[in-house]
């Protein structure tokens, strides 16, 4: 029992220092954080910046902080530099530190992922930093873990959006749904805007995300554009298959949405019947039995593996494709890549690591390399990499207008346009949601051949892809007026 | 089976209404399974292997359990961290070109002749180290609750199974970590009926497991280990080792858990051939088995995991229409329900021992 | 009969539930701490450690304490009490959180909702839940030990299948974003303004209240109402027949307690406690119901919570929730408070715990993407809550009460050993 006196002792006086400093630290880069999962739907924020939303943002510039710059108040569509610059929460004026909040999942179920993308959006801010900052001020990124759990997503955000030393202007990462959807309101509230790590269609819609900038293509036009791009070139029986819910959903709603508008024909509608973690028999044997030309997946990549492999086992013989996160180059190595490789089309809202000649990219493996050589190689780097290009710019239009309170940002945010340096499609989310709304999507052939597996940044390699076509716009898709997809309440 | 006769009738001889129920219901589903075997032999002889498959992985897992449980009287809830962690040494010595934290090249990657030599080489000493990491659990966590409340030392499991979780998944950061499986996701036809090798394999696995734990019973160890589940203290007094049987039963447990942890990233249960994060959930799927045919029996182990299995796969095939209320991904609470109704006829499930109440 | 504690003249006064007068004052002085902590007072100011979890941002993690200290409570009564350990209670947390939702959560074209106030909804949420644990009970009286642990374990798997299934999620909400969580705004019925305002920070009594503290006084209330009904269960009729059961049930039976409606009524009971904690849980925390969040590991949570603070008493799930919740946020401040430390002992000690991207032996990885094994200091804080069940169970039976008898018995006979 003195073993445990002595553990209760240290553990008292530990809690007792760390509440003692508890107040005066700021993370700044200890924490760890991490980006969004593949399957598990994120959030993703597309705020369509509709007009009222930055109009609220204008009025409400003086009403949170600093009384004093009174006068630059509403400075919000000021374009010409104002004299003197409004600041407020999350900006330390006198060290000329801007920070921004990762609320990010670095220990819970999609780590392995948001890990990365973390990662990489530090290696970001470390690089501009390097360079001299944005026009003098240093941006720092503050990294809370939320461990996938809602109510620790919401204890972050109280810290975020506080007024101590880890309080920031606005969140460059917020991972997941249930959690970004559990802030949206407080985020109007506090005047603050998020980036969210999904891509559900409903965060464009001002009455569900006003103030969560999606970005990139969502999971509807995506399958719209997948299965349209694949009705092309395969046939148009189609199979459907996805998980339950506002990833999931979405990804089959926009499939059917395409279907329909082209005529195909939908020979199994699996919509919300693939349960991670359950067996796939019903599932299987309905991909089976369709007959279909292709199938379109909205899952996650090892229950992807799961019907792959049981519909090639049953002797189906058609293609497969299906939204971003269904698929994880890893599989190539597993049983099921042999048949992957040739039967599989990947698709995605960006474009993937060393394809094509963006001048973002170069600049993207040129710092990775230089300041995370041992870092996994890996295509989440880009989505790392295009939050902090919207971050970055969208700091730069605020201090150009002279106003950087949290609602600076937003007012700043929906007066631009975002240049993603070929990365994915520029984006804005000033206008109405049907005109904000990125419909590009890219779609890849899954190749072994340039894929290397356990490659490090600083040995380089592929990620297994080849571009088939993009950023390209299906007709469905630029047909499809706005509106949630999956429609959640 | 004499034994099985004897313990569904009751003391008197005479058939119960229970086991009338249950032969009631059997029959129905042995009637409804033949009308399927003549309305479509091929799809059903594909269904029948695939679901024996699954069974034989749970029956794998379940024997682990009840080795444990044998011996420990506690139901050891890491059992998937052990899986897991299992898995993961055989997939450092197989798929990796490095002994980890080294430079020295991987042995096993030399071994000459055909691959399944060296991979079968890989998995023997990938038993020994699951073996390995049993003793040195046991040793610290469970050897010193001997005597201490049952529930208690179920909790210290849940308690390991956290920590065992944080360091495959975070410390390993497993995604993917292939375990190259020599014969892979192929398989043989018979007429348009697919069956994979896999699903052979975890069915001689689970035989041979089974025949082999049954003879460990009868063994001096297994009589000691019958011994001190029977009473600790008594075996005790008999001059038992009861902290060796404890020993003896984890490092089983342990490589009983690899072995299906291996199975676990194969057909008919996974397709992708690799250790993944999910590979731990094969043994809370396979805990309605160890219930339903008793925690402390390995044939109810055995015959727990195939009924589960069954229920599973044939409900997955073959009820699709007619469950529309149970909602999608159906097939994942059958097991559940098996069991709940397995537990309501007997509370002990269909081979356990009762509990003497004494006052 | 100050000075002798352990003398009673009379039954009842042995039973109750404050049997000395320094326990009154000092469980006085301490509630009032708390209702003065998240308050600008100048007393609040002088005591650091008070005044720095009253602040904004350690209030929501204060709150989580009570929830789980309500949700323990009523596992304590089954599990501690009346012996039936049961790895459920997530089950039954999700059915009130989900009945909650249902009354008082708003209607739409895929949502069912009642709209009803608070009243309804977090009462109802309770009994909603009590009345499953009563369906289950008939079934669950007939398994012991560790049978019924993974029955009830089966349940939890039933109840987020089905919280998922079409029909479930229109209840509970899509799977994977889940529904806004009712406001926890005390209503007369559905007008537009509340009568109490818990949703925006306001002025009570001259003090300013944020929203959070509102809430907490909310959760203190209710946790003082459920630990006193908790203690009255334990110390009358049904908490005596209840522990009879656990200690020997045949023995029990004998004695002419019918276990089988005394089963029940333990079930019942801490249904219902979970089912309101269920509710304040998506209410007053996450602000979102979610079937998955009502997993397994929620369920270890709560006998983790049970286990650490000490099973059958009172006192044990309060300090097990603040022990548990708090402890990881604590190591996570001290881990950021090293790093930056630099020379001295503690810059030595962090030079040993503690290694950077640049990369040096220390076990905790201050950085986010761990280039080989290391972990960072976030799973380093679920080792540690993993660690400190084993630890707690194999060194402390009795957990955090355990060390406190311990520690009593000591100064009581000081300076003497025994």
């Amino acid at each position: 029992m003195r073993k445990l006196r002595w553990l209760l002792a240290i553990l008292l006086a530990f809690s007792l220092v760390a509440a003692a400093c508890g107040d005066d630290d700021d993370a700044a880069d200890s924490g760890v954080d991490a980006g969004d999962d593949a399957d598990a739907g994120d959030d993703a924020d597309a705020d369509d910046a509709d007009a009222d939303a930055d109009a609220d943002a204008d009025d409400d510039a003086d009403a949170d902080d600093d009384a004093d710059a009174g006068d630059d108040a509403d400075a919000g569509d000021d374009a010409d530099a104002p004299a003197e610059l409004v600041t407020g929460e999350g900006v330390d004026a006198d060290e000329m530190v801007i920070r921004v909040g990762l609320n990010t999942d670095l220990s819970g179920l999609f780590a392995p992922l948001t890990t990365k993308i973390t990662d990489g959006q530090l290696a970001y801010w470390e690089d501009l930093n390097a360079n001299g900052g944005i026009e003098g001020w240093t941006i720092e990124p503050i990294v809370i873990d939320n461990a996938y759990d809602v109510p620790t997503h919401v204890e972050n955000y109280e810290v975020f959006s506080g007024g101590g030393d880890e309080s920031v202007v606005m969140l460059s990462t917020s991972t997941g749904s249930p959690h970004t959807a559990a802030i949206a309101e407080d985020l109007i509230d506090d005047e603050m805007f998020a980036i969210p790590l999904s891509w559900y269609s409903g965060w464009a819609d001002p009455s569900i995300g006003q103030n969560v900038f999606e970005v990139q293509t969502n999971y509807c036009i995506e399958a719209m554009n997948g299965v349209s791009y694949l009705a092309e070139q395969f046939g148009n029986k189609v199979a459907i298959a996805s998980f339950p819910g506002d990833y999931g959903q979405d990804g089959a709603i926009g499939a059917k949405v395409a279907a329909e508008a082209l005529g195909l024909e939908v020979v199994y509608d699996g919509e919300a019947a693939v349960v991670p973690g359950a067996d796939q028999t019903p599932v299987i044997t309905g991909i089976v039995e369709s007959g279909a030309d292709f199938v379109w997946l909205t899952t996650n990549p090892g229950t992807a593996a799961e019907l792959l492999g049981g519909a090639a086992a049953g002797g189906f013989t058609g293609m497969w494709s299906g939204n971003s996160p269904t698929w994880n180059p890893a599989l190539l190595n597993t049983g099921i890549g042999d048949y992957a490789d040739t039967n599989y089309i990947h698709s995605t809202y960006t474009v993937l690591w060393g394809v094509g000649d963006a001048p973002a990219m170069g600049d993207m493996i040129s710092v990775m390399e230089e300041l995370r050589p041992d870092a996994p190689l890996d295509d989440t780097y880009i989505i790392s990499w295009i939050q902090g290009r919207i971050t970055e710019q969208v700091i730069r239009q605020a201090l150009a207008n002279g106003d950087i309170t949290r609602a600076g940002m937003v007012a700043a945010a929906n007066e631009i346009t975002v240049d993603l340096g070929g990365l994915a499609p520029d984006q804005n989310w000033g206008g109405d949601a049907n005109d904000g709304v990125v419909r590009e999507s890219y779609m890849y052939d899954v190749d072994a051949s340039v894929y290397s597996p356990g490659a490090t940044v600083a040995e380089g390699g592929g990620t297994g892809y080849t571009l088939l076509e993009g950023p390209f716009v299906s007709d469905t898709a630029a047909a499809w007026e706005y509106e949630p997809c999956f429609k959640a309440s | 089976m004499t034994s099985l006769t004897l313990r569904l009738l009751n003391a008197r001889g005479s058939v119960s209404p229970v086991v009338a129920f249950m032969v009631g219901l059997g029959s129905v589903l042995g009637v409804f399974m033949l009308l399927q075997l003549f309305n479509d032999p091929e799809i059903f002889i594909q269904t029948l292997a695939k679901s024996l498959g699954l069974g034989s992985v749970y029956a794998i897992i379940a024997l682990g359990f009840v080795l444990i449980f044998k011996a420990t009287q506690t139901v050891n809830f890491a059992q998937g961290g052990l899986a897991v962690a299992g898995a993961l040494f055989l997939s450092f010595l197989v798929a990796d070109d490095h002994i980890p934290f080294t430079t020295i090249s991987n042995p096993f990657n030399d071994i000459p002749g055909p691959s399944w030599i060296g991979w079968g080489a890989s998995v023997i000493v990938a038993m020994c180290f699951a073996a390995l990491l049993g003793l040195v659990i046991e040793r610290l966590t469970i050897r010193p609750m001997i005597g201490q409340p049952l529930f208690s030392v179920a909790v210290i499991t849940l308690g390991l199974e956290i920590v065992i979780r944080v360091f495959n998944n975070d410390a390993v950061k497993i995604e993917f970590r292939s375990l190259e499986v020599p014969w892979g996701v192929d398989g043989f036809r018979i007429g348009d009926a697919f069956i994979n090798w896999s699903t052979m394999a975890a069915m001689i696995t689970a035989a041979i497991a089974f025949v082999a734990v049954y003879f460990f019973y009868r063994s001096r160890t297994g009589i000691a280990m019958r011994a001190v589940a029977f009473d600790q203290e008594a075996a005790m007094a008999q001059g038992i080792d009861v902290g060796r049987v404890f020993a003896i039963a984890w490092a089983a447990g342990a490589v009983l858990a690899m072995i299906g942890g291996v199975f676990a990233t194969q057909p008919p249960v996974r397709q992708t051939l690799s250790v993944e994060p999910e590979t731990a959930t094969i043994a809370f799927r396979a805990l309605p088995a160890v219930i339903l045919g008793g925690l402390d029996s390995a044939t109810g182990a055995l015959l727990g995991g195939l009924i589960i299995g069954l229920a599973e796969i044939f409900a997955g095939q073959y009820a699709a229409g007619e469950v529309g209320w149970l909602g999608a991904g159906y097939p994942l609470i059958v097991p559940y329900i098996v069991m709940i109704i397995g537990l309501i006829i007997r509370p002990y499930g269909l081979f356990g021992t009762p509990e003497i109440r004494r006052v | 009969m100050y000075g002798r504690p352990n003398l009673y003249t009379s039954y009842k006064q042995e039973s109750q539930i404050l049997p000395t007068w320094s326990q009154k004052i000092v469980l006085g002085i301490f509630l009032l701490i708390l209702l003065a902590m998240p308050l600008d007072l100048w007393l609040t100011e002088q005591i650091p450690f008070v005044r720095f979890l009253g602040d904004n941002e350690w209030l929501p993690l204060i709150n989580k304490v009570l929830v789980f200290a309500i949700a323990t409570l009523g596992l304590n009564l089954l599990a501690g009490v009346a012996g039936q350990v049961s790895l459920g209670h997530a089950f039954f947390m999700g059915v009130g959180a989900v009945t909650a939702v249902f009354l008082g959560g708003q209607s739409s074209d895929n949502l069912h909702g009642l709209g009803l106030p608070i009243w309804i909804w977090l009462p109802g949420a309770g009994v909603a839940a009590a009345l499953a644990g009563v369906i289950v009970s008939p079934v669950a009286v007939r398994l012991r030990g560790l049978y019924l642990a993974i029955v009830t374990l089966g349940l939890v798997f039933l109840g987020i299948h089905f919280g998922n299934t079409t029909w479930g999620a229109k209840f509970a909400g899509a799977p994977g974003l889940g529904r806004k969580a009712p406001k926890l705004d005390i209503r007369l019925w559905k007008e537009e303004t509340p009568l109490i305002n818990l949703d925006d920070d306001g002025r009570w009594l001259g003090f300013d209240v944020s929203d959070k503290a509102k809430t907490y006084f909310l959760l203190l209330g209710l946790t003082v109402i459920f630990a006193v009904m908790a203690k009255n269960i334990i110390r009358t009729r049904t908490g005596r027949a209840l522990q009879a059961i656990r200690d020997r049930d045949i023995a029990a039976e004998v004695m002419g307690i019918p276990e089988f409606r005394y089963k029940v009524i333990a079930f019942g009971i801490s249904s219902f406690y979970a089912g309101v904690a269920g509710a304040l849980f998506s209410a007053a925390l996450s602000g979102q119901v979610l079937a998955a969040d009502f997993g397994l590991f929620f369920s270890v949570e709560f006998i983790a919570v049970l286990l650490i603070g000490g099973a059958g008493t009172t006192a044990g799930p309060l300090v097990g929730a603040f022990f548990v919740v708090m402890i990881p946020k604590f190591v996570e401040t001290f881990t950021k408070w090293l790093d930056k430390t630099e020379g001295g002992i503690t810059g030595k000690f962090a030079d040993v715990a503690l290694t950077g991207p640049e990369g040096d032996f220390g076990v905790i990885y201050t950085g986010v993407q761990t280039p080989g094994w290391q972990l960072n200091v976030f799973d380093w804080n679920i080792v540690l809550f993993g660690f400190l069940i084993i630890v707690f169970l194999i060194f402390e039976p009795l957990g955090l009460y355990g060390v406190w008898i311990r520690v009593r018995n000591y100064w009581k006979r000081w300076p003497f050993s025994y």
